[in-house]
């Protein structure tokens, strides 16, 4: 061990955390005595969950891409726009800062969601626990900005529910619609599937039960 | 040793874990979104419809991704590229159709663009305003070889569907005021289009198609006429004049009318060739039926000049109109010495049914038949007919001593037929004779002194003296009785019995003036017959018939002067009652009656000198009984009317001999020579 590593994790003093409240306790305790919650022991079997929700929102992240998103109809005809093609009009239009939001909340974070998620899951098990802080703040990101994803599906839906004119104007959620939400949602399951204790724990060969 | 019975120590290996117990329930989450996303895209993808390209002159309002292809107004595919064909004359447009309709676009399939359009109909299509420009296809329900090139039609067809009525296939003489998309009425309703106006290959003619809706269509037999209907219709004529327009629609692009003017024909199928006639006259006056589209041609040449001969002249095959003029013109000709000289080229157009040949008597055979009939004689020459012999019409009638000729069969473009020299119309010049001697007569100044005659007679007995007549005639009577009561108051009988012969031969000769005034009143009467006789009625009649004539002569330059003769009749006419009035007649029978009373007034003087009443007092009252009972138990009243009647009659009789004197020369009574 490197002298500059003084983080004692709770692994290390053969405690285990109570994932809801924080509470350590002796290994072997069976729940929390403060909240009540089971206590479960770090392990890396979750990661299957993560792997198959993270594979799960990934597969229906394609079709949410390539099927319109909006299907509009206006006096003028019929409408329809992928995620892509919605920010390209929109920056048609100049209206660069609700393509901007768009861009970002629809493209760029679903997919730094799945390259961050991907990261975390496979660095685990790796000695890098002077790293770690990084880690941890990079999974707080993850989880905390995945809802805002749903940004563009909502959008949608109140558009849909709002924009409902007969001939003059109508508006109907596409196929994307769905295979986006879906594939936020199971890229929000992935997220909260993954074990932040594991950041900690070091490599997996060294006290594997 | 010890005793201690320790268990010997477990050496426990983990069992084996099988991977798939390790495996978590939540891969089956990618796995079902995986199937699903699979199974999605390969559904995309086998609904997938085939792509066709249909070229376009342009594409205008075309979006790829956004614009429909329709089929009977329902979307079977959306244009998916827009390109350029090779040669870049065209925009090549990609379209990705329905997979369950693409069998049916086979070679038939037509493709055209829907835009809003405004014409001289309307305004069509203007929900494509808003939803934008789409591609309309139309192809029928049997699936034939499939393919995928197609060329997209220039405009929309006038009926897409062939199923929705029938094609008729109009043959006219020039396209006059028709446009594409004309309508075509039927008694003014609309009931189709026209479409795909041509010029015909071979003869100068045009073809048009036309389009009758169905049910509309079932109006159709081989025995309807179209006419043009074009424009505007003025017509000037005795009648007035006449304005005749169809509709706006009409005016701008032209119309056409039908009618079935004659029973007798058989429903017609798509494709059935019709004659275009020019006017409603036309098409109802014509002799060629419709199944005669190509009726046999000949050429005339004339030497003399035929003014007058119009196109649409009849012909006349020996009295029977047997044809009409197709065509007028000029042939400069050389003779054998090289003298340049000019025919008239005149090209008639016959119908072999006229000529009592079969209706479908082919060209070859009429040419014959003309040509035996030519070989005895018959010629063709100009004739005039009508009252004045002003309108021509080429004629065909057997000319006796012509010089033999032949038809010249192998001439272009029709056979020539040999010509005779115009027929001198003895009947046109003897009815202009005839017409001049009437237009002569002085039918104008008689019936005005007809009419002048009978004012003045009605002036006579309409004045004051006139009807003071029976007054004075009632006051000669009261004298009478005065002189009988004085013969009476007398009582001398004895010695005036030859007064009382006087008295009585003067009775007598009174009597016997009274039975002449008989004859008088008979001669009177014949008078007044022969004024009912006057034959007014035959004078009427030919005052019709001379007005007629002058109806028709209306277009000549002699109107011009009508007006003004008749101008001058009515002065002298007014002159002539002006005189009649001036003259005084009833002054002059006033005066004579006057006179009769002074002659009464002296025969009672006479009979105050007379000598007593003799004893022939009997006879007198006898005979003055006679008097009184020559007029009957009438009562003086009806006496004295029937004595103003008697001298009525008389003024009548002087009236009626005027009329025999008008009768036998009016103008001298008139004009007074």
């Amino acid at each position: 061990m490197t002298p500059t590593v003084s983080v004692l994790t709770a692994r290390d003093a053969g405690l285990t955390g109570c994932t809801r409240c924080g509470r350590v306790w002796p290994e072997g305790t069976q729940a929390c005595g403060r909240c009540g919650a089971r206590l479960r022991r770090v392990s890396t079997a979750g990661l299957q969950r993560v792997w198959a929700w993270w594979l799960a929102g990934l597969i229906f992240y394609i079709p949410a891409n390539l099927y319109p998103m909006l299907r509009t109809a206006t006096l003028g005809g019929h409408q329809q726009n992928t995620i892509l093609g919605g920010v390209v009009e929109l920056l048609a239009h100049h209206n660069y800062l609700v393509a901007g939001v768009v861009f970002f909340a629809s493209l760029v974070i679903p997919v730094a969601k799945f390259f961050a998620i991907a990261y975390l899951a496979l660095s685990v098990g790796h000695e890098r626990r002077a790293g770690s802080h990084p880690h941890l703040h990079l999974y707080e990101v993850v989880e905390f900005i995945g809802r805002w994803s749903m940004i563009d599906v909502f959008v949608v839906a109140i558009l849909s529910a709002l924009v409902q004119l007969g001939a003059v104007a109508s508006i109907h959620p596409g196929p994307a619609a769905a295979s986006f939400a879906l594939s936020v949602a199971f890229t929000m399951l992935s997220a909260q599937s993954f074990d932040p204790r594991l950041i900690w724990r070091g490599p997996a060969q060294a006290k594997d039960p | 040793m010890t005793d201690d019975p320790h268990p010997a120590e477990l050496k426990a290996t983990p069992a084996p874990n099988p991977i798939w117990t390790q495996l978590s329930v939540v891969w089956l989450v990618p796995l079902l979104a995986l199937a699903i996303t699979l199974g999605v895209a390969w559904k995309t993808y086998s609904d997938r419809g085939v792509l066709i390209e249909i070229d376009f002159a342009d594409a205008t309002g075309i979006h790829p991704g956004e614009t429909p292809l329709k089929f009977r107004e329902v979307d079977v595919g959306k244009v998916e590229t827009v390109g350029f064909s090779p040669d870049l004359t065209s925009v090549r447009i990609g379209v990705r159709v329905d997979k369950h309709v693409a069998p049916y676009i086979d070679a038939e399939a037509s493709f055209w663009l829907v835009r809003p359009q405004v014409s001289a109909q309307g305004i069509s299509r203007l929900d494509t305003v808003l939803s934008g420009t789409f591609i309309e296809g139309y192809w029928d329900a049997t699936p034939q070889a499939e393919m995928r090139n197609f060329q997209g039609l220039a405009k929309p067809p006038v009926a897409p569907d062939p199923s929705k009525g029938t094609w008729v296939e109009l043959r006219a003489e020039d396209a006059g005021g028709l446009a594409e998309g004309a309508p075509i009425l039927f008694r003014g309703v609309t009931v189709g289009r026209i479409q795909n106006l041509r010029l015909n290959e071979n003869d100068a003619g045009v073809t048009v198609d036309a389009f009758i809706e169905a049910p509309h269509d079932r109006r159709l037999t081989t025995t309807t006429r179209f006419w043009d209907t074009s424009g505007i219709s003025v017509s000037l004529d005795a009648t007035g004049v006449t304005l005749d327009m169809r509709s706006l629609a009409s005016l701008v692009q032209g119309g056409i009318e039908f009618d079935t003017l004659s029973t007798g024909g058989t429903f017609v199928q798509n494709g059935f060739p019709y004659r275009l006639y020019p006017s409603s006259d036309a098409a109802k006056a014509s002799i060629f039926g419709n199944d005669l589209i190509d009726p046999p041609h000949y050429t005339l040449l004339f030497d003399q000049a035929i003014k007058g001969l119009e196109r649409g002249a009849k012909v006349q095959f020996r009295g029977v109109e047997a044809g009409e003029v197709t065509d007028l013109s000029i042939k400069v000709q050389t003779d054998s010495v090289g003298t340049r000289y000019a025919q008239q080229q005149v090209v008639i157009a016959l119908s072999p049914e006229r000529l009592g040949l079969a209706r479908d008597t082919d060209k070859e055979v009429v040419t014959e038949f003309l040509a035996g009939e030519v070989e005895s004689g018959l010629r063709a020459r100009i004739a005039g007919v009508g009252l004045l012999g002003s309108t021509l019409i080429v004629e065909l009638t057997d000319v006796p001593d012509v010089p033999a000729k032949v038809m010249n069969l192998t001439a272009d473009p029709y056979p020539i037929l040999p010509t005779a020299p115009a027929a001198t119309n003895d009947l046109a010049a003897s009815a202009e004779g005839v017409f001049k001697r009437i237009d002569a007569l002085p039918i104008e100044q008689l019936l005005n002194s007809a009419i002048r005659t009978l004012d003045g007679i009605s002036a006579v007995a309409e004045s004051e003296d006139t009807r003071a007549v029976p007054g004075e005639l009632n006051g000669l009577l009261s004298q009478l009785r005065t002189l009988v009561d004085g013969l009476n108051a007398g009582d001398a009988a004895t010695k005036t019995i030859a007064a009382i012969d006087g008295v009585t031969e003067a009775a007598s000769s009174v009597l016997y003036e009274i039975e002449g005034l008989g004859d008088t009143l008979k001669s009177t009467d014949a008078a007044a017959q022969a004024v009912a006789e006057m034959p007014l009625g035959d004078i009427g009649t030919k005052i019709d018939g001379i007005l007629g004539d002058v109806r028709g002569m209306l277009g000549s330059k002699d109107a011009e002067r009508l007006p003004r003769a008749l101008s001058d009749t009515l002065e002298q006419t007014a002159a002539l009652l002006g005189e009649l009035r001036e003259g005084g007649a009833a002054e002059k029978l006033n005066g004579t009656l006057v006179a009769a009373q002074d002659a009464a007034t002296a025969i009672a003087d006479a009979s105050d000198r007379l000598p007593a009443l003799t004893r022939k007092l009997e006879e007198l009252v006898t005979t003055a009984e006679g008097l009184v009972a020559s007029y009957g138990d009438r009562s003086a009243f009806n006496a004295e009317i029937l004595n103003s009647m008697r001298e009525l009659r008389r003024a009548t009789a002087a009236f009626g001999s005027l009329a025999r004197m008008i009768e036998r020369n009016p103008r001298a009574f008139i004009l007074g020579r």
